[in-house]
């Protein structure tokens, strides 16, 4: 993997007694969470568990009612532009690809970086780059619908990563895909997390998930139930983050180099 | 942003063409309507330059020109103002000619320099005391007619003695009778609707009229298009109406423009929070909905302003004026119209890209 085409360094988040309702209903409660920069987490749950409310606090696509979340000692929400703290930030991978339907693959991976100002000649080749990262560079001009359910996903990730994010929050990204694609989109998630070093958060109902993440954190109810790293993992073994103590969601077992 | 602009706009190419349809009627209407004001203003010109005057004296505050009465006997004074070189008294007849209504019937002096100032292209000038009578060129081609055909006006019927060319589309639309056959005819005998004037070398028209109007309490005089345009009430109707047009255009293009992107931000709510997700400005997106706002704006501008310059000579002869009126496009009134299109896509825009900029990215996104 090309730097020049992915993310940079992890970044650190801390989530701080979060709460959130949605009028009556109380989506989370003193959700407390530390994510180390590099690590790769899944948020595991039942529905209406509260997974997609945290990740969406976490991204700084909604705010908290109380408590704080700090992402490299960031609060987006607080920051006087919030959507340029988050394309700074911040990549997002959902359940449906959510492409825009009018745009070739490369010009929507190019609508990240038409947001942050990049010039026309350094979208397009940071585009091209990140479709050949993600294995599209021959449908780079084909429209979405043109596209299988694997390829769009794969499109979507490599938008995610236009603008060199720290911190990839995937919302069940492989929850509308086969078990062949969604292990491939898989495949893909995690070896950019590997080459790039970006931590990434990724909820999920799929198993397959919370074995390759480094811990799982479950969700009942709108709390913290448990944090748990697998004891074995398949593929390559990888770095282990440090995973602070301080943290009231520390993993069981940290992963052996 | 261009690109995503247009691939909206094509998106939902029916509600494009509606909605630049919407504004192209405003701008066309507009437009035609300025192209005739300002063909009346080239006409109220040539109407106050009748026979090569300078000044045309009417009675004060009548409805339109052709509704002045001014006595024969007045005549003979203004002609002996100071900066008068010459002054001949005309009476204008509308209607008179039942074959083609728009045409103007001149009762003019046959001494005086109206007449005279006729260049004759066919036949000859009509003798005093018969029944003859003189056409313009275009009036002549219009009803086919040569010197020896025969005309009728007001029901009463002349031998058209000569066919001339003045080059005033008015004069050149009409027919020329002696003063005392259309006194008689429109039953004013000594009376005249106006008198035109030559003025002496040197003096100053702005000076001569305001002289001529103090010298003759309840007269008028004319000496620029735009008096001639507030003289009669006819064309501060015509100036009025248009204004209400304008903001009627302006008022119903601006909510046909507004509906159309409120629908859109409805439809797309998805995709707009998908646009924030990733990292644009709520002003970036509500430059998006703006844009596109204008942009079906400026479309239905550009297909006014093709529809306004064609059906703005269709309208002259659709209302049968064409001998008043030559609809003038200028680049001035072309300039304007589009400026209507662009207020109505900027005013339109304005509500949908507020809308946009309070969305949140989650509410939108789990809406979708």
């Amino acid at each position: 993997m090309s730097q020049g085409a992915g993310a940079g360094a992890g970044a650190a988040v801390i989530v701080d007694r979060v709460s959130k309702s949605f009028g009556q209903i109380s989506a989370l409660r003193e959700v407390s969470l530390k994510v180390e920069a590099g690590e790769a987490v899944a948020i595991a749950g039942r529905s209406g568990s509260g997974k997609s409310t945290l990740l969406s606090l976490i991204g700084g696509l909604e705010q908290s009612d109380t408590g704080e979340v700090l992402i490299d000692g960031r609060a987006i929400w607080k920051e006087p532009r919030p959507a340029r703290a988050r394309r700074e930030i911040v990549g997002f991978v959902f359940q449906r690809h959510l492409l825009l339907g009018t745009l070739s693959a490369r010009a929507n991976v190019e609508v990240p970086l038409i947001g942050a100002g990049v010039h026309r000649a350094e979208r397009h080749t940071r585009a091209r780059s990140l479709l050949e990262e993600v294995g599209l560079a021959d449908r780079a001009d084909h429209l979405p619908h043109e596209l299988s359910g694997g390829e769009r996903q794969r499109v979507a990730v490599a938008r995610a990563l236009a603008n060199r994010p720290h911190l990839l929050l995937a919302d069940e990204p492989t929850g509308a895909l086969d078990s062949h694609t969604s292990e491939r989109v898989l495949d893909l998630l995690f070896g950019l997390r590997d080459s790039l070093g970006m931590t990434m958060i990724v909820v999920s109902y799929d198993e397959a998930v919370g074995a390759r993440a480094d811990r799982t954190v479950t969700l009942i109810d709108g709390r913290i139930q448990s944090a748990a790293a697998p004891s074995s993992a398949p593929g390559e073994p990888r770095p282990s983050p440090a995973v602070s103590p301080s943290s009231p969601t520390t993993s069981r077992s940290a992963r052996a180099g | 942003m261009l690109a995503i602009i247009t691939t909206n706009l094509l998106r939902s190419r029916a509600r494009t063409v509606f909605t630049a349809g919407g504004v192209a009627v405003g701008v066309a209407t507009i437009v035609a309507l300025l192209s005739f004001t300002q063909g009346l203003r080239d006409t109220a010109d040539e109407f106050i330059h009748l026979g090569g005057s300078e000044l045309g004296i009417f009675q004060a505050n009548v409805s339109d020109p052709t509704a002045s009465i001014l006595p024969a006997s007045i005549v003979g004074r203004i002609a002996a103002q100071p900066d008068v070189a010459a002054a001949t008294p005309l009476l204008l007849m509308i209607e008179a000619v039942e074959s083609t209504p728009s045409a103007v019937v001149f009762g003019a002096d046959p001494g005086g320099f109206f007449t005279h100032n006729l260049v004759i292209v066919a036949g000859e000038r009509a003798r005093s005391g018969g029944r003859e009578i003189l056409i313009g060129d275009r009036l002549a081609e219009q009803l086919h007619l040569a010197p020896g055909g025969m005309l009728v006006v007001k029901g009463q019927t002349y031998r058209v003695a000569g066919v001339y060319h003045s080059g005033v589309l008015f004069e050149d639309s009409g027919a020329v009778l002696a003063l005392a056959q259309a006194q008689q005819l429109s039953g004013r005998a000594g009376e005249e609707t106006d008198v035109v004037v030559q003025l002496a070398p040197g003096a100053h028209a702005s000076a001569a009229g305001t002289a001529i109007e103090h010298s003759f309490p309840g007269t008028q005089v004319i000496s620029a298009p735009q008096q001639a345009l507030r003289a009669g009430a006819n064309g501060t109707l015509i100036s009025n109406a248009i204004l209400v047009i304008v903001v009627i255009a302006l008022i119903v293009g601006a909510i046909s423009v507004a509906n159309t992107m409120a629908m859109s931000i409805m439809e797309r709510q998805g995709e707009l929070a998908l646009l924030s997700t990733v990292g644009w400005s709520p002003t970036r997106v509500a430059s998006l909905i703006f844009g596109e706002g204008i942009a079906v704006s400026m479309l239905g501008a550009a297909l006014g302003l093709l529809i306004g310059v064609i059906g703005g000579g269709l309208l002259v002869h659709a209302l049968g004026v064409s001998a008043y009126v030559s609809p003038s496009v200028t680049a001035w009134g072309l300039g304007r119209a589009l400026l209507v299109g662009v207020a109505i896509g900027v005013l339109g825009g304005i509500y949908p890209a507020w809308r946009v900029t309070r969305m949140t990215p989650l509410k939108a996104l789990s809406g979708t």
